[in-house]
């Protein structure tokens, strides 16, 4: 008998950026910042919580020692579920080391015209597409809107996107507000969703998302809501948009380490609220152009620096929120595809937990939702990657190439029928013959995603049909009160 | 005195802000006049600095502390200068408007502007509509900026050059007004004089502008 001893297997190869050396050093550059730099939080309630824990205050700054920050991370929770609200498990998402999801991102000005394909303001009507082509794409594992609605009463714009879009979709939704008022609203009709306070708790059916201010800056509202997430225990990103050589150091380590201590602001807030209420850390990591003084969404830099970000927020046992198939052209081009190719591949790779901005174009002020079609493509591909392959008796195949022998082929093997179905089917890029092709219509890329982007949206209904009659009466109901919250203060 | 504009011009280029201070108070000391140091050698090397950014052989970094060069020096100069030496150049009040926190735009377009020779008070991010008419009646700009990058506080842009207009010093000033989602036709809506898509084109626009005017 012969037996295997210390065989070592790896599930899935990993973009590996740093050493635990260096992860260790970032995290202490992080600890050093906190303790003697402190960062700012405009949010008097929020100082007096970090006082009370052990923190220096002085003014509007506030120092944390390391042993506040460990106790932080000692609480944060190893795994958390989010439900979709029908309860369809395919698209249950477990915020969890070693799984991802990607989707695309919040709300740019602009967004591509589906129909006109040219360039203009975000409306109410492009968050309900937006909601059922991301509900349809099969890679697209949570939802962001892509735009901000700038048809409805200006203040908000947030709570109408979370209202049409839950509705449209049941991947669960990564919403945004601008202050405490929208994330109630917001957090009303998730509940109305769930069916009832107490079936939230048991099944929170979305995430918030939330932004400090780089460098080392909590606002007011982005405190705020922090404070309110952890105290309703909705899971939450407090992540910033670090600008390399801008906001951030231009060093990549630096910019880290600002990044890695002002997300941490919220963790360690969110955990003197609610120990164990799930904070997901990261953010839009990129460099400032310094010839157009654009944030660069295509640049190389952006997939090293979420990558490496991605090893340290997991080695302080946080999830990830990352960032891919976005882009800083203009119109579906090669460019578009390239950046999104690159920065896609670097995610999977990474191992991030969350990857957004997959249909981001113009750097960040244009939604694409064509861009997202491309991008799900793109992330089943490097899905295939990452998921590398078994090396066993089965696979190794020894016995089929010793039957079939040299010479002949493989194509009426039993084994190759067993096993050729996990190839990965293409479902845009084109493999067909010249003739083929022509006679298809001699359809480019563009045209295969145009084609497909608008047959989704013209004939894929989504959940819309399935809302519970109750909810959707209690949504219309948040939606009046919000109008007369707003019709108030402006009157004011 | 040409050796002066040759330090001055070099220190200049190469963004050493001491240095300049330096060879400016030198100058001044051995009686230059302080006309020609601007316009014979600190404008003509931004000018220079300029056309290398553009180029690509400089880079946003570089110009910036240029700029900051500029700055320095100009605080040595500006009191030695007659009103008409500064040509189009005079006072900016530049700030983001309120309930917008975004501010790296706007410090950039400040930055531009010192270093065309404007002598530029920021009043800094979320600032009430109030502030703005305040630091125009306090400073008494030639230029004031407002930067907004959000869809939902642009109209408070609107809103500043109404309560400049009611407070009657509307003409007194062109308004400049910036940032990711704002545009001509917007610029145009709300009454502002000049729409600037970036930092670096916005000092041109200004000065286009005020020629077009004299
Ligand atoms: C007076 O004369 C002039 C002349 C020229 C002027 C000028 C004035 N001002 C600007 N210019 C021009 O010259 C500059 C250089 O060429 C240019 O300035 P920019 O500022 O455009 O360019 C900078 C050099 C680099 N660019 C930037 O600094 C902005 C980058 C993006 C990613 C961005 C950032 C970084 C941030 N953000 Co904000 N942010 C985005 C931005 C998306 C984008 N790609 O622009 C945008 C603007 N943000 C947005 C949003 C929604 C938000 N942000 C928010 C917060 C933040 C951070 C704090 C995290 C951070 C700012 C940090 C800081 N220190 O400034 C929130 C609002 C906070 C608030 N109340 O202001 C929040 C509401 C998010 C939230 N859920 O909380 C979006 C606006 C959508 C809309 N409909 O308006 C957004 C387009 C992002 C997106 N893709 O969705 C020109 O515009």
């Amino acid at each position: 008998m012969s037996v295997r001893t210390n065989y070592t297997v790896y599930e899935s190869p990993r973009l590996q950026i740093l050493s635990e050396d260096q992860k260790e050093k970032i995290l202490n550059g992080m600890m050093r910042t906190l303790q003697y730099t402190g960062a700012h939080v405009h949010h008097e309630k929020a100082r007096e919580l970090f006082k009370k824990a052990g923190c220096k205050v002085d003014g509007v700054t506030v120092y944390f020692p390391p042993e506040v920050i460990l106790k932080a991370l000692s609480t944060v929770p190893p795994v958390t579920e989010v439900f979709p609200w029908d309860g369809n498990k395919e698209k249950k998402v477990v915020v969890e080391k070693n799984r991802s999801y990607f989707g695309p991102g919040p709300t740019p000005p602009n967004f591509i015209d589906t129909d006109t394909m040219e360039r203009r303001k975000y409306l109410r009507k492009d968050a309900n597409i937006v909601a059922r082509v991301c509900d349809a794409l099969p890679n697209i594992g949570f939802v962001q809107s892509l735009g901000s609605i700038s048809d409805v009463t200006n203040d908000l714009a947030d709570v109408y996107e979370f209202a049409d879009m839950v509705r449209n979709t049941t991947t669960p939704i990564m919403s945004w507000s601008f202050t405490r008022e929208g994330c109630r609203d917001i957090h009303r009709i998730a509940i109305a969703m769930a069916g009832g306070e107490e079936e939230f708790r048991q099944r929170p059916n979305y995430i918030f998302y939330g932004e400090p201010i780089s460098p080392l800056v909590s606002d007011f509202h982005a405190i705020d809501k922090c404070m309110y997430c952890a105290e309703n225990r909705i899971p939450q990103v407090y992540s910033p948009c670090a600008i390399g050589g801008g906001t951030v150091p231009a060093t990549h380590a630096g910019q880290l380490v600002v990044a890695l201590s002002e997300s941490m602001v919220g963790v360690i807030a969110a955990q003197l609220i609610n120990p164990g209420t799930c904070v997901i850390i990261g953010g839009v990591q990129s460099i400032l152009d310094m010839r157009y003084s654009i944030y660069s969404y295509g640049a190389p830099e952006l997939s090293l620096l979420s990558s490496a970000l991605t090893e340290v927020v997991q080695y302080c046992g946080l999830p990830m929120y990352s960032q891919s198939g976005c882009t800083d052209t203009k119109k579906m081009d090669m460019q578009s595809a390239l950046e999104a190719s690159l920065s896609i591949n670097a995610a999977m790779m990474s191992g991030a937990n969350f990857v957004h901005d997959n249909g981001y174009t113009e750097s960040g002020l244009t939604g694409d939702v064509f861009q997202t079609v491309m991008d799900d493509e793109l992330i089943s591909m490097a899905r295939v990657i990452e998921r590398s392959f078994d090396v066993n008796k089965e696979t190794l195949s020894v016995d089929v190439i010793d039957s079939v022998g040299p010479g002949g082929h493989y194509l009426y093997e039993d084994h190759t029928m067993k096993w050729f179905r996990t190839y990965w089917m293409p479902t845009l890029m084109d493999r067909n013959s010249y003739e083929g092709w022509v006679e298809e219509g001699r359809k480019t890329m563009k045209d295969r995603i145009i084609e497909k982007t608008r047959d989704l949206i013209d004939n894929y209904e989504g959940p819309r049909g399935k809302v519970p009659a109750q909810a959707d009466k209690e949504i219309e109901r948040i939606l009046q009160e919000a109008e007369k919250r707003a019709k108030e203060s402006e009157s004011k | 005195m040409s050796s002066d504009l040759g330090k001055i011009s070099d220190a200049l280029t190469k963004g050493n802000v001491d240095e300049l201070k330096e060879v400016v108070q030198q100058a001044l000391d051995n009686d230059a006049v302080p006309a020609d140091l601007l316009n014979k050698g600190l404008l003509p090397g931004m000018e220079a600095v300029g056309q290398k950014w553009k180029n690509g052989e400089m880079f946003m970094p570089e110009v910036l502390r240029c700029a900051k060069a500029m700055s320095g020096a100009m605080d040595i100069l500006r009191p030695r200068l007659a009103k008409e030496d500064l040509g189009s150049a005079g006072k900016m009040v530049i700030g983001t408007v309120s309930g917008d926190l975004h501010d790296i735009g706007k410090d950039l377009a400040a930055m531009m502007f010192e270093g065309a020779g404007y002598e530029v008070v920021n009043i800094g991010i979320d600032q009430p509509n109030e502030k703005f008419v305040e630091a125009a009646k306090e400073h008494k700009p030639t230029l004031l900026g407002m930067s907004a990058l959000l869809t939902t506080t642009m109209p408070r842009m609107g809103e500043v050059i109404n309560s400049l207009k009611e407070a009657g010093i509307r003409d007194q000033m062109a308004v400049i007004i910036g940032g990711a989602p704002v545009t001509q036709e917007f610029a145009e809506e709300i009454g502002a004089d000049i729409y600037a898509p970036n930092a670096g084109s916005a000092v041109d626009l200004a000065r286009e502008y005020f020629e077009s005017k004299a």
